[in-house]
């Protein structure tokens, strides 16, 4: 069902998952490249104030009055006082060097190392207390001293360490926080945008139930062609439903009117007249036949009619009507010429073209002598116009409207025709068509089925 | 002349059987698919009235198979499916006509004996040999215009001989048309009624072919 269900085949489903996922992995990476950012920021802080610390133990450096090196006054921060604070200095190496001190009785093991004037370099090394250290050195040359004397300066990461950890709690805290705000948003937005589905789901249920006959109330432009194609359906299917009962009804009155007949029939028979009233009953059953034949044809193509895709080319209908007319009229010897082009297709169903065409082409030849022509030819508005033509006796004008009512045979003496041309004509208009009858050119009765052509 | 039935509905079947039997033809009824296929194969039938519908094996295949294994006798078809669609299946299966239930009886006779005539060879309802005169609508026989009264049996062997007329018809054959397939059949009673049927028609056209059987001719 529409949007009720969370499981993996809902589209909320979908929705929140795709959502979640994008969110989470955004946040992911913003916070991977904040806390990078901090991270470095945090470090060179932490290296410019080791800087700061390396110029002022150097500009306090000097000999003293026996020529030793000495530092003129203590360093302004007080952690260099305070024992293992983390911050140290120490100028020189060795057990000779001067240090701060915050180095207790330790001493910087600095690694040999060579520098040019002014080159500031960096180091990590193991300090007091276990600490890590991030030591910066540089060389300073004194007057009066032979070599130039390394000063260093060292302060512990651990720091670093625990600045960074906390700022990195809180920005996990505070994208935790964010991404569940997010979900939420696409929750609500999921679950309003999805709610013309929840909509459709319950007037579904209602036009199911009889509570409404149509989808009535507005939905979005991405479901309305949805919408208006249901309610096609629903009318198509009442259409149909009603064709079905009037028909129905047309049926059970056809039959009932022969049936008064037989039962008046009944009523009068005795043994002069049996042979005249076998007769009426039997008419009356051949009328009969044909009008349920009639219902079953025109309930079949009510049924299909408007369906889309359904065609049949006209040439293969009439070319085996054709050879069938040659078996069933085998007697007469009719020259039976279909005219027909390969590229018209009409549009409807096999069966209705059957119905008409064998019909018309039956009629034909019952009344033809030697010539029956079965031709087509396409007209303006998507259109074909089929003919059956005979050279028989041809029927009078002021008669050809009346044969293709119901029940009307051309002549009693022939068997069948009655209800055939009814059927035909009914036939082609259920597919907005019609049927006519004509002179025909071959000197007999031209019948012209107007139908509605699909494209070949 | 010899005609099978294939009919599946009981009151149908027993209806065609005796108003075909009273229009003096010999004829069998087969009421399942199985048995109708299997007897137009194996005996000569002159007609088939056929039904659809059927139980075990449906019309239109007994109708192909039979057409397929090279039986040629007419086929009608009767049946309660009236549309187009379903007579031209009818018709390419094998089929000489087509006609749909509820049928007229008269109709359905006149359209065998069509089929009959056709498939002998005659265009005419009225067949006449030497002053004989048989019409095969009414199963009237005149001899110069005199009408002949004619047992079952002897109009069923004078209309084999005349619709066979000027080809010799042995007696096996003769036997064969005229008896349905249960009946206990005698060589011997084609002779009597052959005898029977010189003597009423009083012209010698049905002549003895020595050794081969009878022949209808002008003579």
């Amino acid at each position: 069902m529409i949007g009720c269900g969370i499981g993996s085949g809902s589209l909320r489903f979908r929705l929140l998952a795709g959502a979640a996922v994008w969110i989470a992995l955004a946040l992911a990476v913003a916070g991977f490249i904040l806390s990078s950012l901090f991270q470095d920021h945090v470090r060179r802080r932490f290296e410019a104030e080791l800087a700061t610390h390396l110029e002022q133990l150097a500009a306090l450096l000097e000999l003293d009055a026996d020529g030793r090196l000495a530092v003129r006054q203590p360093l302004s921060d007080p952690r260099f006082r305070r024992p293992l604070s983390g911050l140290y200095w120490q100028v020189g190496a060795g057990d000779a060097a001067l240090r701060s001190r915050s180095l207790w009785d330790g001493v910087l093991a600095l690694p040999p190392d060579t520098l040019a004037s002014g080159d500031l370099h960096r180091h990590v090394m193991a300090g007091p207390a276990g600490q890590t250290l991030t030591v910066l050195e540089r060389t300073v040359v004194l007057p009066d001293r032979a070599e130039p004397d390394r000063v260093a300066v060292a302060a512990d990461q651990g720091e670093l360490v625990r600045v960074t950890h906390a700022f990195n709690m809180t920005l996990a805290l505070s994208l935790g926080v964010l991404a569940m705000a997010l979900i939420a948003a696409a929750l609500v937005q999921v679950q309003v945008g999805l709610r013309p589905l929840a909509r459709l789901r319950d007037e579904l249920a209602d036009v199911r139930a009889g509570r409404k006959k149509r989808f009535a109330a507005p939905m979005p432009t991405e479901v309305q062609p949805l919408v208006e194609d249901l309610n096609a359906l629903l009318t198509h299917a009442e259409e149909v439903v009603g064709r079905g009962r009037l028909q129905a009804g047309n049926l059970a009155h056809a039959l009932k009117t022969n049936l008064a007949v037989l039962a008046n029939e009944a009523g009068t028979l005795n043994e002069g007249n049996a042979r005249a009233v076998g007769a009426t009953i039997a008419r009356q059953i051949e009328v009969m036949r044909r009008h349920v034949d009639h219902h079953m044809a025109r309930a079949r193509a009510a049924a299909s009619r408007g369906v889309p895709g359904i065609s049949t080319p006209v040439l293969e209908c009439a070319a085996t009507l054709a050879r069938v007319m040659r078996t069933l009229h085998a007697a007469a010897d009719l020259d039976i010429a279909v005219d027909v082009a390969p590229e018209h297709v009409f549009a409807g169903e096999r069966e209705d073209l059957d119905e008409m065409l064998g019909n018309l082409v039956d009629n034909a030849c019952k009344w033809a002598r030697r010539r029956v022509v079965i031709a087509s030819r396409s007209e303006a508005g998507g259109m074909l116009t089929l003919t059956v033509d005979d050279d028989g006796p041809g029927l009078p004008e002021e008669r050809r409207e009346a044969v293709l009512r119901p029940g009307v045979r051309l002549d009693e003496s022939v068997p069948g025709a009655g209800l055939g041309l009814a059927v035909v004509r009914d036939l082609a208009r259920l597919y907005g068509g019609d049927a006519r009858l004509q002179a025909s050119p071959l000197g007999g009765l031209r019948v012209a089925l107007r139908l509605p052509s699909a494209a070949a | 002349m010899r005609v099978l039935v294939v009919e599946d509905t009981p009151e149908l079947g027993r209806q065609l059987t005796q108003r075909l039997a009273a229009e003096g033809y010999a004829v069998d009824l087969a009421v399942d698919g199985e048995e109708g296929q299997f007897l137009g194969q194996t005996e000569p039938y002159d007609a088939v009235i056929l039904d659809l519908g059927l139980p075990k094996v449906d019309g239109l295949s007994v109708l192909r198979s039979w057409r397929r294994d090279g039986v040629t006798m007419p086929v009608l078809i009767l049946t309660a499916r009236g549309a187009w669609t379903e007579k031209v299946q009818g018709i390419d299966a094998g089929a000489d006509d087509y006609l749909a239930k509820p049928f007229n009886m008269e109709e359905l006779l006149a359209r065998v004996r069509a089929l009959i005539r056709r498939a002998k060879g005659h265009a005419s309802a009225e067949i006449a040999c030497g002053g004989v005169v048989l019409d095969t609508r009414t199963g009237r026989v005149t001899v110069r215009g005199e009408p002949v009264e004619l047992t079952a049996y002897e109009y069923r062997v004078l209309s084999y001989l005349m619709h066979r007329k000027g080809q010799v018809v042995s007696r096996t054959e003769l036997i064969e048309h005229v008896y349905a397939q249960d009946f206990d059949r005698d060589s011997n009673t084609v002779e009597v009624f052959v005898g029977r049927l010189r003597r009423k028609l009083g012209t010698d056209i049905i002549k003895t072919v020595r050794g081969l059987g009878y022949r209808v001719d002008e003579p």
